[in-house]
C-alpha cells in the first residue's frame, strides 16, 4: 500500500522536525549559569546594563515555566518570529531571508554536479576497473576523499584567485553591484570545492555497487546467454546498480548542506552559512539558533525530496510492494 | 624449494601496508609531542609574522607562536580524540546494533526507527550546534561525536548479526534453549568482531575531519595548539594573499589530509579482506 510507506515517512519527518526543533530549543537552556550566558561572551555580558539584561530575559521569556517558554518557542517558529539578532539589531528572519537564496543557489548546484560527476565517473570505474585508467579514477577518489572541505577551498583560492589570478577568491558582488555572470563567477570555486570533496564517497559506493551487480549470477547468466555486454549494463545492471546509490545520494545532501557553512566561511559566500559562521563568533546566540534551525529543516526538507523522487528510479516502491 | 610454498598473503596488502605506515609515523610525531616542554606552540617564542630560519622551521604566526610546535602538538589532540570517540562509538553502535539485532520486535522497531531519525540529521551542523552550546572542552568534543556518530555503524552491525544469527548452528543452538546474548558473544563474535575494524577506522576518520572543521570555524578549545585551529588563524588573516600560506597554511592541512587518507586506506584494505562478510550483511 503506497499510503502506508508514506505515512511512515511522513512519521519520520515529524519525528525529525521535532527533534532538530527541541535540540534548538533546549541546548541554550541546557547550559550551566541560567540561559542569559548564551547569549555573549563574559566580557559582552558584563557590559549589559540591568535593563538591558531585563530586557532579554523577558523578550526571550526565560522568567516563565518551561513549557509555556517551549510553547512560546514553537509560535515563534510557525509565525516566522525568531527574535532580534544581539550584533546588528535585524530580525533574524529578515537576515535569513536574505541569506537563504544564495545558499539555496550554492547548495542546488553542487547537489546537481556532485550527483553527475560522483556518477558518471563511478560507473567508468567499474566498467574500466581493470585498465589503469579505472584504478587512477579510484586513488584521486580515495585521496579527495581525504581532504578536508576547507583546506581544499584554500588551496583552490591559492592557485586559481592568488596565482593565477582567473577568478575571484570571495563575495558574490563586485563594486557595480549584483550581475549574473557575477554571480556565475563566483559560484565557480566554491561549487568546485564542494563537488571535488563531495564525490569521492559518491564514487567510491557507485563503483562497488555496480560491480557488485555485474558479477551477480543472473547478469553472468545473460552474458553467458550472448547478451552484448554494452547491453547488458545499460539495460539490466545500471537500474539496481543505481538504487543503493540514491540512498547514499541522501546522505551527501545532509553533508552538502552542512558543508556550506564551511565552504561559504572559506569563500567569504553571503549565504547561510556565512551568517552562522558569524554568528557564531559574535555569539549572537537568536542569530544562531535561527540559521542552524533553517539549516536543519533544509537538510530534512532535502531529503524528503530525495526521498519522493525514489520511485522514479525503483517502480516496487511505486506499488509499495517488495521490501 | 620456493615454488612449494604458498603464495604469501600479507594482512593489509600494498595498500593497507602504505596506510599503516603513514599512521605509524604521525603516531611518531604524537609521542614525540607529548615530549615537548606544556606551552609548546602556545608561547611566543619569535616575532609575529616570523618567516622560516634557525630554530623555528616553519616561522611563526601572528602572535609569535611556533608553528611547527604547533604541527606536533596537534597530531596527538587529532589522534586522540580520533581514538576515544571511535572506539566509543563503535561500543555504542554494536550496543544498539547487537540489541536492535536480537532484542524483541518492539525494542528493535524503537531502536532503528530512532535510528533513521538520526540518520537524517545532518551530523556536522549538530556537532556545531553542539559545541557552540555546550563548550568545546576535549571530553565534551568527544562525547558529542560519539553521540552524533553512532547511527550508521549500528545498522551496519545490525545487518551482521542478523545475518550470524540465520546461520544454522546458531539456530540449532536457539532452538536448544541458549540465552540470545550468549550465543551471540559465544558463537556469534568471530562473524561480526572482524567487522568492527573498519567500522573504527571509518568512525576515526570522521571525526579527525569533524573536529577540524570544528576548530577551523573557530569552535576548538583555544587552550589546545591543534591543526584545524592553526588554519583558522590562517583564514582570519588572510594569510592565502602572502607566500606565508606555504609553511602556514600547507602543513597542518596536509597533516590532516594524510591522516584521513593513512585511515582510508587501511580502512579500504581491511574491508576488502572481509568483503565476503560484507557483502552477506548488506543483502
Amino acid at each position: 500500500m503506497p499510503w502506508r510507506y508514506a505515512a511512515g515517512r511522513l512519521a519520520e519527518y515529524a519525528a525529525v522536525l521535532a527533534v532538530a526543533l527541541t535540540l534548538n530549543f533546549a541546548l541554550p537552556r541546557a547550559l550551566p549559569g541560567g540561559p542569559l550566558k548564551s547569549f555573549g561572551s563574559p566580557e559582552a555580558l558584563a557590559r549589559l546594563t540591568d535593563d538591558e539584561r531585563a530586557q532579554i530575559a523577558t523578550q526571550y521569556g526565560f522568567g516563565k515555566p518551561l513549557h509555556e517558554q517551549f510553547l512560546d518557542y514553537l509560535g515563534g517558529v510557525f509565525t516566522l518570529d525568531l527574535g532580534t539578532s544581539l550584533s546588528d539589531g535585524r530580525p533574524v528572519t529578515q537576515a535569513l531571508g536574505e541569506a537563504l537564496p544564495w545558499t539555496l543557489l550554492l547548495v542546488g548546484t553542487s547537489i546537481i554536479c556532485t550527483a553527475l560527476v560522483g556518477v558518471t565517473f563511478g560507473v567508468l570505474g567499474a566498467l574500466r576497473r581493470r585498465e589503469g585508467k579505472g584504478s587512477g579514477l579510484l586513488g584521486t577518489a580515495i585521496v579527495l576523499d581525504s581532504f578536508p572541505q576547507f583546506w581544499l577551498g584554500m588551496l583552490l583560492i591559492v592557485l586559481f584567485g592568488v596565482q593565477l589570478q582567473l577568478l575571484p577568491t570571495f563575495g558574490v558582488s563586485g563594486v557595480e553591484g549584483v550581475t549574473v555572470s557575477g554571480v556565475l563567477l563566483h559560484l565557480i570555486l566554491p561549487v568546485t570545492t564542494m563537488t571535488l570533496t563531495g564525490m569521492g564517497y559518491l564514487f567510491l559506493y557507485t563503483r562497488s555497487s555496480l560491480l557488485t551487480v555485474l558479477t551477480s549470477e543472473p547478469i553472468q547468466h545473460a552474458h553467458a546467454r550472448g547478451v552484448p555486454y554494452g547491453r547488458l549494463v545499460r539495460r539490466h545492471a545500471l537500474r539496481p546498480a543505481l538504487l543503493p546509490v540514491h540512498t547514499i545520494l541522501m546522505m551527501e545532501i545532509g553533508f552538502l548542506a552542512a558543508g556550506s557553512i564551511v565552504v561559504e566561511t572559506v569563500f567569504a559566500y553571503p549565504g547561510l552559512g556565512r551568517l552562522t559562521f558569524d554568528a557564531i563568533t559574535a555569539r549572537d546566540y537568536p542569530l544562531m539558533q535561527g540559521a542552524f534551525l533553517v539549516l536543519t529543516l533544509m537538510v530534512v526538507l532535502m531529503n524528503a525530496v530525495a526521498d519522493a523522487t525514489y520511485p522514479l528510479l525503483d517502480p516496487r516502491a511505486r506499488t509499495g510492494g517488495g521490501p | 624449494m620456493m615454488f612449494l610454498r604458498a603464495p604469501r598473503r600479507s594482512l593489509l596488502g600494498t595498500q593497507g601496508l602504505i596506510g599503516a605506515g603513514i599512521l605509524v609515523a604521525i603516531v611518531g610525531v604524537a609521542l614525540y609531542g607529548t615530549l615537548l616542554p606544556d606551552d609548546a606552540g602556545r608561547a611566543r617564542v619569535a616575532q609575529p609574522y616570523a618567516p622560516p630560519g634557525a630554530g623555528l622551521p616553519l616561522g611563526a604566526d601572528d602572535l609569535g607562536r611556533n608553528l611547527l610546535d604547533q604541527l606536533i602538538v596537534g597530531a596527538g589532540t587529532s589522534l586522540s580524540l580520533a581514538f576515544i570517540v571511535a572506539a566509543a562509538t563503535t561500543a555504542l553502535a554494536a550496543l544498539v546494533g547487537g540489541a536492535a539485532g536480537i532484542g524483541p520486535r518492539w525494542l528493535s522497531a524503537t531502536l532503528m526507527r530512532g535510528t533513521d531519525v538520526m540518520l537524517v540529521l545532518p551530523e556536522l551542523i549538530l556537532y556545531i550546534l553542539a559545541a557552540a552550546f555546550l563548550g568545546q572542552s576535549f571530553g565534551t568534543r568527544v562525547t558529542i561525536l560519539a553521540l552524533i556518530l553512532w547511527p550508521v555503524p549500528a545498522r551496519v552491525l545490525r545487518a551482521a548479526v542478523l545475518t550470524a544469527w540465520s546461520r544454522g548452528h546458531l539456530e540449532v543452538a536457539r532452538a536448544m534453549g541458549a540465552p540470545r546474548w550468549w550465543l551471540l558473544l559465544r558463537h556469534g563474535s568471530y562473524l561480526i568482531g572482524p567487522l568492527l575494524i573498519p567500522v573504527f577506522v571509518r568512525t576515526a576518520m570522521r571525526a579527525v575531519i569533524y573536529d577540524a572543521t570544528l576548530s577551523f570555524l573557530g569552535l576548538g578549545d583555544p587552550t589546545a595548539p591543534s591543526w584545524g585551529t592553526t588554519l583558522f588563524w590562517v583564514q582570519t588573516n588572510g594569510v592565502f594573499l602572502s607566500e606565508a600560506w606555504l609553511w602556514w597554511a600547507l602543513p597542518p592541512g596536509a597533516a590532516i589530509t594524510l591522516t584521513v587518507l593513512a585511515l582510508a586506506l587501511i580502512g579500504i584494505a581491511v574491508e576488502e579482506r572481509l568483503n565476503p562478510a560484507l557483502r552477506e550483511a548488506t543483502r
